[in-house]
């Protein structure tokens, strides 16, 4: 990527970052959301962990990582979101205008998911820890994160292929529905080996669960590299997958 | 070589739809060429082909000598476009808006202040530059989306219906501007459904209707090509309309009168007959109360040519200095 494509990525993850800070209160919700998730979930079924299979781990750490795997699934969609809003706007127009190859418009736009990702994240991370949630160590933090983004900006990826399809803020539900889909059809809520019928068949072949073993190794026990590589593997499929499917949408959107 | 030129271009959407149906036009360096056409009649649907955001279905379309369909990022490095809604980031304040123009156009780091700064002064924004655009009135929003057009120093302009909805001011404004424009030899692409708008501010007008050009040349040529001025005479008191007639029978042929017009008459020099046929009147002792020198408009044009008229031709159009 040229000096002119890295500036224009970074000038479009700028303007994406903008509107945390000049509009936090509409950031609010997204923010908390994972947080509530995880205090409410834990409040309702903290006691869930006495089944054999959680071993030594109590359900509030056992679903911390799923709040950040939730975090990453309302950016990547709120990204699409923003981007049928600016769509509908014309503000997509403009970009597209930009003499830089249209797939570095795409990534300026994805990019930022991933960073706008750890604002829920950290929130989350500081009231788990508070609450009594152990750290997970510098490389299992690190790992998570480095997950979480990477997840953030896949997801977004698919939440860009919707809106460039239907060119429309209606579409929200889609992009929102597929995201949480991908997250929650996991050992979200319970080890794999407690899970059964079609969860367990769908979480099985699921590549979001590779993604949320390895976010989820540092808080229930050591990092290992047989938890990280199918998780930086299963990340890197969807990656390819998603981002092959937005950039089919941008080639489309113009003709 | 003409610096737009557009030969058989088509484009029909999934639906069927055929909103462009072959058009050719050439625009020459430096001129700025007005697209006149009523809602729905395929201007902005030609736009978007030429601006590369939409693929043409045929035909084909240089601009600034590179094909929009094979050769659409360098296209898109010689065009300015203000598309007809000016699309703003309401977040954003005027100057950032500006820097992150500049910066997609690919502008180096250390110039992009100086030329943002420029370009506001001389749209007139200096005082609302950081400001947030969501606080800025409509025409400020056109003059500043008209800046950003310009951030890069494009060949050519593209200007989708830059004035609709603008309070006179504003109008008079983008007006200048595009007129400055001109003089620096910037080619202009002017969509417009304001008959005045075109007549003040193109050199070549065409009149696009039904994804076709119908008529395309001088606004006055395109006036001449339908008809000669007329002059309407109203007498204070007139006892003798005949002789009356006779005397200005000889300054062109007369025409039906218009209500409350006693004799109208074609003159082919139009203004500059207007002292001789006073004086004639005058020396006859004909007492003149009102005269009008009347010009075929370019709604006369459109109706001409489509046996319709323009949906702006009804509204008030200002008039700037």
């Amino acid at each position: 990527m040229s000096r002119m494509q890295l500036a224009v990525v970074a000038a479009l993850v700028r303007r994406a970052l903008n509107e945390i800070t000049r509009v936090p209160g509409a950031a609010i919700p997204g923010v908390l959301a994972p947080t509530i998730f995880v205090v409410g979930l834990t409040s309702v079924f903290g006691q869930v962990d006495r089944l054999a299979g959680f071993g030594e781990v109590d359900f509030r750490t056992f679903v911390v990582p799923v709040g950040f795997l939730q975090a990453a699934g309302f950016t990547g969609a709120a990204t699409g979101v923003n981007l049928a809003r600016d769509i509908e706007r014309g503000w997509f127009d403009r970009l597209l205008l930009c003499p830089a190859p249209r797939l570095t418009v795409l990534t300026g736009v994805v990019a930022s998911a991933g960073l706008r990702c750890l604002l829920p994240v950290a929130f989350l991370f500081a009231v788990a820890l508070a609450t009594g949630v152990p750290f997970p160590g510098v490389d299992g933090l690190l790992v998570a994160l480095l997950l979480v983004m990477g997840l953030a900006s896949t997801l977004a990826c698919f939440a860009v292929t919707l809106a460039l399809r239907f060119r429309t803020q209606q579409a929200a539900p889609l992009m929102q529905m597929g995201a949480f889909a991908g997250v929650l059809f996991t050992p979200a809520y319970a080890p794999e080996e407690l899970l059964a019928g079609w969860l367990e068949a769908i979480a099985t072949v699921n590549p979001v669960t590779h993604v949320l073993a390895g976010v989820r190794q540092g808080f229930v026990g050591e990092v290992t590299w047989g938890d990280t590589w199918p998780a930086g593997l299963a990340l890197a499929g969807m990656a390819v997958a998603f981002g092959a499917f937005a950039a089919r949408g941008l080639r489309r959107y113009s003709s | 070589m003409a610096t737009i030129d557009v030969r058989g271009l088509e484009r029909e959407y999934k639906s069927g739809l055929k909103a462009v149906r072959g058009i050719d036009l050439a625009v020459a360096p430096g001129e700025v060429y007005g697209f006149l056409g009523p809602n729905g009649a395929g201007k902005t649907t030609t736009v978007r082909m030429l601006v590369t955001l939409l693929r043409p279905t045929g035909g084909s379309a240089t601009v600034a000598g590179f094909d929009v369909s094979t050769e659409p990022a360098q296209v898109r490095k010689r065009i300015g476009v203000a598309l007809q809604e000016a699309a703003l980031d309401l977040l954003m304040t005027g100057r950032e808006l500006m820097e992150l123009q500049a910066t997609l156009h690919g502008l180096a780091a250390r110039s992009v202040r100086g030329r943002a700064d420029d370009l506001i002064g001389r749209v007139g924004l200096s005082q609302a530059a950081d400001r947030r655009v969501a606080t800025y009135s409509g025409g400020m929003r056109r003059r500043l989306d008209l800046a950003m057009a310009l951030v890069h120093e494009p060949e050519v302009l593209f200007l989708d219906e830059p004035t609709t909805g603008l309070d006179p001011t504003s109008r008079a404004t983008l007006w200048d501007e595009v007129r400055r424009l001109r003089a620096d030899g910037t080619t202009v692409f002017l969509t417009t459904q304001y008959l005045e708008e075109a007549d003040q501010l193109a050199d070549r007008v065409g009149i696009i209707a039904d994804g076709l050009i119908v008529a395309e040349g001088t606004p006055a040529a395109l006036k001449a090509e339908i008809g000669l001025p007329h002059l309407d005479v109203t007498f204070m008191e007139c006892p003798d309309l005949g002789h009356a007639r006779d005397l200005l029978l000889a300054f062109g042929k007369l025409r039906p009168a218009p209500d409350g017009v006693d004799v109208s008459v074609a003159v082919a020099a139009g203004a500059a007959e207007i002292a001789p046929v006073v004086r004639v009147l005058d020396e006859a002792g004909f007492t003149v109360a009102a005269l009008e020198l009347v010009e075929p408009s370019l709604d006369d044009v459109f109706a001409e040519k489509t046996g319709r008229h323009l949906e702006g031709a009804a509204q008030p159009a200002a008039t700037p200095a």
